[in-house]
């Protein structure tokens, strides 16, 4: 495997941006890779790798005979085929100690992550970084002050080690997705490897976000990473996922598990900007619980993968608890994104506003999907999905897959949707004002996308529309 | 003020963030035919809303009596049973009920209308044929894809079948074109014929009370009554416009 | 099907386990991608009835192709009819559940031609079962106009529509749910030519413990086509009701527009409400649109309904009157205004559903 000879860019230079910007690979020669496929050694060896406690090896096997035994899911959207999940191997590791200095970091993965800007943005704008190259974390770091209020933000493997945490993890680790969810979260509780445990105190806000960035640079290989997060009543994080790997042809999996626990009164914001190349199968499964008076918000933009499934699920389990969603799905070539959020409204006078955009052009196909489901003793419950699609060719496809279940007579819920394509009247109208038509229509994408990126950091809004504009250079050019 | 129909002291109301009308007094007498003029903005048709209850609007000083009952904390569709109309500048739309099913709904609630189904076809028919409303009107669904006109006769229609003691009637005139506008007032001048219902006519357009017989002109800016008149005052206003009212407002120091 | 004795009753039935399928479907768990329903299993013995002309065969239907073999079983022959090019012909279709109709129905509109068919599904009580399934060949330039009622007071019904239209065609429809223990409605309407439209006004009331599975689903093969389904319904008590609406703008329907909304009215505490209402779409020329609201009426009509007199209560009562109203009005044929009444009678009191016939002008049948 060649070492990416490009010179080195940062995400933050705007102009300057080109695709190869998260497509390059570095050797993976002396890491440790484990044998395609998956198998109770396999399982076991993760495990003794890791030095985990007894129970944590028993929920892997039982995950892993969970897994076995349950289907692929039938007729379920995007096919995946093609993933074969005999050719993935489940656990690749860089040789390397966690670091919490970039200095310790070895050469090749320092340089990935500067040229993905993390250490910059985490200088300027971040309360702790957390890196994860492979299945295994290489850099986390947090700010004094914020680790001075309690703040923990660790690995899940690091908890597991410190007999204070441990018990913590071992309350909350599985228990908001069951592993019979589906196959690939059987999947992910056998060989998991990675991620984030996040423990904010009572009354604690974080002045800046918290980041995690997961990198995949082997080819064919597999990343299951665990997010655990846990706000306590009254305290206040926005904490930020980033993810991209290099291009190969064989397929590569991300069924990774995000779980978070916001108590009463608590606020989560949740952003998520996701680049994977696209030869990877995003089977990626996210939960939240929220308490009464507790706010949660999910920020998600999709660029990457091969095939999505990814539906971020909010239970709303406190009275006047709110749900925010604002996600946006970019489906270009060769993309099949099945994308959205389920929202289960329990508690009375819950609030739920999901506002979604999609994209789809060369090709791409997206499919929107959400549950809205309001229950029995969701007095006064108000829910509001509304969602947008824009064509921007007629090969490619955008499909709304919308359900709602309402059972409590005092709710009230609203749908809107809507699937068009970018209005004649409106390019001509700008390029009357001096606009190319290139030009014109890259506006009126990034128009469209605008309510999303502005919900999103400065880095990842820029980000973003450097992706549209990318994308949009490919159609016209 | 036993002779009264409506008597309103001190009323101060508002949207939940926003005061919008400031202590007013208003009084109409049974069969009398008042307008309220004021610019745009003045607060006009909120005091028509709150008169009838709109639930948008909280009433947070002052007491609303009217046929002898105090209204003031009455929900809209008991002041309606007891006699208040207001039409709609923007009549609501309402799908899936037929107009027929609508007014047969409504005259049935009132002890004083119910009628066997032979007189109100009849009834309706014949205020529908005075409005020139074609009959296939009825049995469309209310409000739904009508013409601001049309909007405007189905509310006048109404206005007649209930045969109210005040009718509040909120810009009628806006936005009609010539037969329209004809048409409307055809209607005012039957209800102040048949029914001897007293009438507040809101507008900021003079045109339409040429042929009516006023009794009172009140002159509202800023959520403040700020004068009181005979007929007179209207043709004032035609000429002078509202600035003197504006000033005398501000050299007051109201703001 | 999966076919069974009941031993008690010596009726053999059979189980329909996927009926009214939607297109794209969602999450099992959340049991919204169809509805199972246990009837009569049709008599099969050696009998030939005249079936319909094979043309109907490729007519989709809603319901989808297990329910339409069970009601091309148990109907026995069926009704073919032709409206000539140019001429105009009204249909009447009357199933009566005391009898157990199962109905079985094509129409051929040629070009030019206006049809006018009045599907009216009456008489259901605890037990009983009944089922009509039409099917609607429009050639190009027809105007069709539909009205189908399903007003029973109780059993199961399974009411299928399937329609094709030609250039230019022009369908008009209106579907009427008003009654039922257990009923499932699932229309298809293919737009393949040119400019052909399609409207649907679909309305219905479901209370006590009734559960009512409809299905729409509208494909958009021709350019310029139109589709405008318009859905309100009233959910009283313990109803359960799923809705799915599918708007399919397949590739080529270059300008097509296809929109729906629905609304819903709950009254009850214990209703369960589904709702899934898709759009696919591999055309970029186009235009879809959905809307729904789901739950109580809406502030801006309770304080306009209130202004002429009307508590919130008696607002719902306006609504569900209004639904009969409508029904009666749209019915177009007697014995189907007095199917809609008897059913009002039962939902609303005998006097209301006396006056509806009196306000309307229209003389109720005795049952």
């Amino acid at each position: 495997m060649a070492e990416a000879t490009e010179t080195t860019r940062k995400r933050s230079q705007v102009a300057d941006v080109d695709r190869s910007l998260y497509d390059f690979k570095y050797s993976e020669e002396g890491f440790e890779r484990y044998a395609d496929g998956l198998s109770t050694d396999i399982v076991r060896a993760i495990s003794e790798k890791k030095d985990e406690p007894q129970w944590m090896l028993d929920m892997r096997l039982k995950a892993l005979a969970i897994y076995e035994e349950m289907e692929m899911p039938a007729n379920w959207g995007p096919s995946i085929e093609m993933l074969d999940l005999n050719h993935i191997s489940a656990y690749v590791s860089p040789k390397t100690k966690q670091a919490s200095s970039w200095d310790e970091v070895p050469e090749d993965i320092k340089n990935t992550f500067e040229r993905l800007g993390i250490p910059e943005a985490e200088r300027e704008s971040l309360a702790g970084v957390g890196a994860q190259y492979d299945s295994e974390i290489v850099y986390h770091n947090m700010r004094a002050e914020v680790a001075d209020q309690g703040v923990i933000y660790t690995t899940i493997e690091d908890a597991l080690h410190d007999p204070e945490l441990e018990p913590i993890v071992h309350e909350y680790f599985g228990k908001l997705i069951p592993m019979r969810d589906h196959k690939f979260a059987a999947l992910h509780y056998a060989v998991w490897s990675g991620g984030s445990f996040v423990y904010v105190p009572e009354g604690v806000t974080l002045p800046y976000p918290l980041q995690s960035y997961f990198r995949l640079n082997a080819q064919g290989a597999g990343q299951f990473e665990h997010t655990l997060i846990i706000v306590e009543p009254g305290a206040d994080l926005h904490f930020i996922e980033g993810c991209s790997a290099p291009k190969y042809y064989e397929a590569n999996l991300h069924a990774g598990a995000v779980e978070l626990f916001v108590k009463d009164n608590a606020r989560l914001r949740y952003s998520t900007i996701e680049n994977w190349s696209k030869n990877m199968f995003n089977l990626n499964t996210k939960r939240a619980t929220v308490g009464a008076d507790a706010k949660m918000e999910w920020v998600s933009g999709s660029f990457g993968s091969h095939v999505s499934y990814l539906y971020p699920t909010t239970i709303m389990q406190g009275a006047r608890s709110t749900c925010e969603f604002t996600g946006i799905t970019f489906a270009g070539a060769t993309q099949d994104l099945d994308t959205g959020c389920k929202v289960i409204l329990n508690g009375p006078d819950t609030t739920a506003s999901v506002d979604t955009k999609s994209i789809s052009k060369d090709g791409g196909i997206n499919t929107f999907r959400s549950s809205i489901v309001v229950g029995r003793k969701a007095d006064r419950a108000r829910a509001t999905v509304s969602c947008a699609s824009l064509m921007l060719d007629d090969f490619s496809r955008s499909d709304t897959i919308p359900a709602m279940d309402v059972r409590n007579g005092s709710a009230s819920v609203g749908h809107e949707a809507t699937i068009g394509r970018i209005s004649d009247d409106t390019i001509l109208y700008l390029m009357s004002r001096g606009c190319s038509e290139a030009e014109a229509r890259t506006m009126v994408v990034n128009g469209f996308a605008d309510p999303v990126s502005k919900e999103l950091p400065m880095e990842y809004a820029i980000e973003m529309n450097n992706l549209i504009k990318l994308e949009m250079e490919g159609a016209i050019g | 003020m036993s002779d009264q129909l409506l008597t309103i002291s001190g009323l101060s109301a508002g949207t939940e963030d926003t005061p919008i009308l400031h202590d007013i007094n208003l009084s109409i007498g049974a069969g009398e035919t008042h307008v309220l003029m004021g610019p745009n903005g003045a607060g006009k048709s909120t005091l028509g809303h709150v008169i009838m209850g709109d639930p948008v609007f909280q009433v947070t000083g002052g007491s609303i009596m009217f046929d002898g009952q105090d209204v003031t904390d009455k929900g809209a569709d008991k002041r309606s049973l007891a006699g208040i109309f207001l039409s709609y500048q923007a009549p609501v739309e309402v799908p899936g009920v037929p107009l027929y099913s609508f007014l047969r709904t409504i005259c049935q609630m009132r002890p004083e209308l119910k009628t066997t189904a032979r007189k109100f076809r009849a009834r309706v028919g014949e205020i529908a044929d005075q409005l020139d409303i074609d009959q296939s009107f009825l049995t469309r669904e209310l409000n739904v894809g009508f013409s601001g006109g049309e909007k405007k006769k189905i509310e006048m229609l109404q206005l007649l079948l209930l045969r109210p003691k005040l009718a509040i009637l909120d810009e009628t005139d806006s936005g009609l074109d010539v037969d329209a506008l004809s048409i409307v007032s055809k209607a005012i001048e039957a209800y102040r014929a048949d029914c001897d219902g007293a009438l507040l006519m809101i507008t900021h357009n003079t045109r339409i009370l040429e042929r009516l017989s006023v009794d009172h002109t009140h002159v509202m800016v800023r959520g403040n009554l700020v004068a009181d008149g005979p007929a007179s005052l209207i043709d004032d206003i035609d000429s002078n416009g509202f600035a003197r009212f504006e000033n005398e407002l501000a050299q007051k120091g109201v703001e | 099907m999966t076919q069974h004795m009941d031993a008690a009753a010596e009726v053999a039935t059979t189980t329909l386990s996927h009926i009214n399928v939607p297109p794209a479907q969602t999450w099992n768990y959340l049991r919204i991608n169809d509805i199972k329903m246990e009837l009569p299993t049709p008599k099969v013995a050696g009998d030939v009835y005249a079936g319909l002309p094979q043309l109907f065969g490729k007519v989709e239907v809603g319901l989808g192709d297990e329910a339409v073999r069970w009601i091309v079983s148990s109907a026995g022959d069926s009704n073919f009819y032709e409206v000539k090019a140019s001429e105009a012909r009204t249909v009447v279709v009357d199933i009566d559940a005391a009898t157990g109709d199962a109905c079985d129905t094509g129409v051929l509109v040629r070009t030019g031609a206006k049809a006018t068919i009045v599907t009216f599904a009456h008489g259901g009580a605890e037990g009983s079962s009944s089922a009509s399934l039409l099917r609607v060949v429009a050639e190009a330039d027809a105007e069709v106009s539909i009205v189908e009622i399903v007003a029973h007071d109780g059993g199961q019904h399974l009411d299928g529509v399937g329609i094709d239209a030609g250039e230019r065609a022009q369908i008009e429809m209106r579907q009427y749910a008003l009654g039922g223990s257990r009923v499932a409605v699932g229309l298809a309407c293919n737009l393949a030519g040119n400019k052909s439209r399609f409207t649907l006004d679909s309305r219905y009331l479901a209370q006590g413990s009734e559960i009512l599975d409809v299905n729409h689903v509208v494909r958009q093969r021709g350019r310029n086509t139109r589709a405008d389904i318009v859905t309100t319904g009233i959910l009283a008590d313990s109803a359960r009701k799923t809705m799915r609406e599918t708007i399919d703008l397949i590739h080529g329907a270059k300008f097509a527009e296809g929109s729906e909304i629905e609304t819903v009215l709950v009254t009850g505490d214990d209703v369960v409400n589904k709702t899934l209402p898709v759009i696919l779409c591999d055309e970029e020329d186009v235009a879809g649109n959905h809307g729904a609201s789901i739950g109580a009426i809406s502030p801006e009509q309770l304080s306009f309904l209130g202004a002429r007199g009307l508590s919130e209560e008696a607002a719902e009562q306006l609504f569900a009157r209004a639904l009969f109203d409508d029904a009666v009005i749209h019915a177009g044929n007697d014995d189907a205004c007095s199917a809609v009444l008897a059913r009002a009678a039962t939902v609303l009191g005998a006097e209301v559903a006396r006056d509806i016939a009196e306000v309307l002008g229209v003389e109720p049948k005795e049952a």
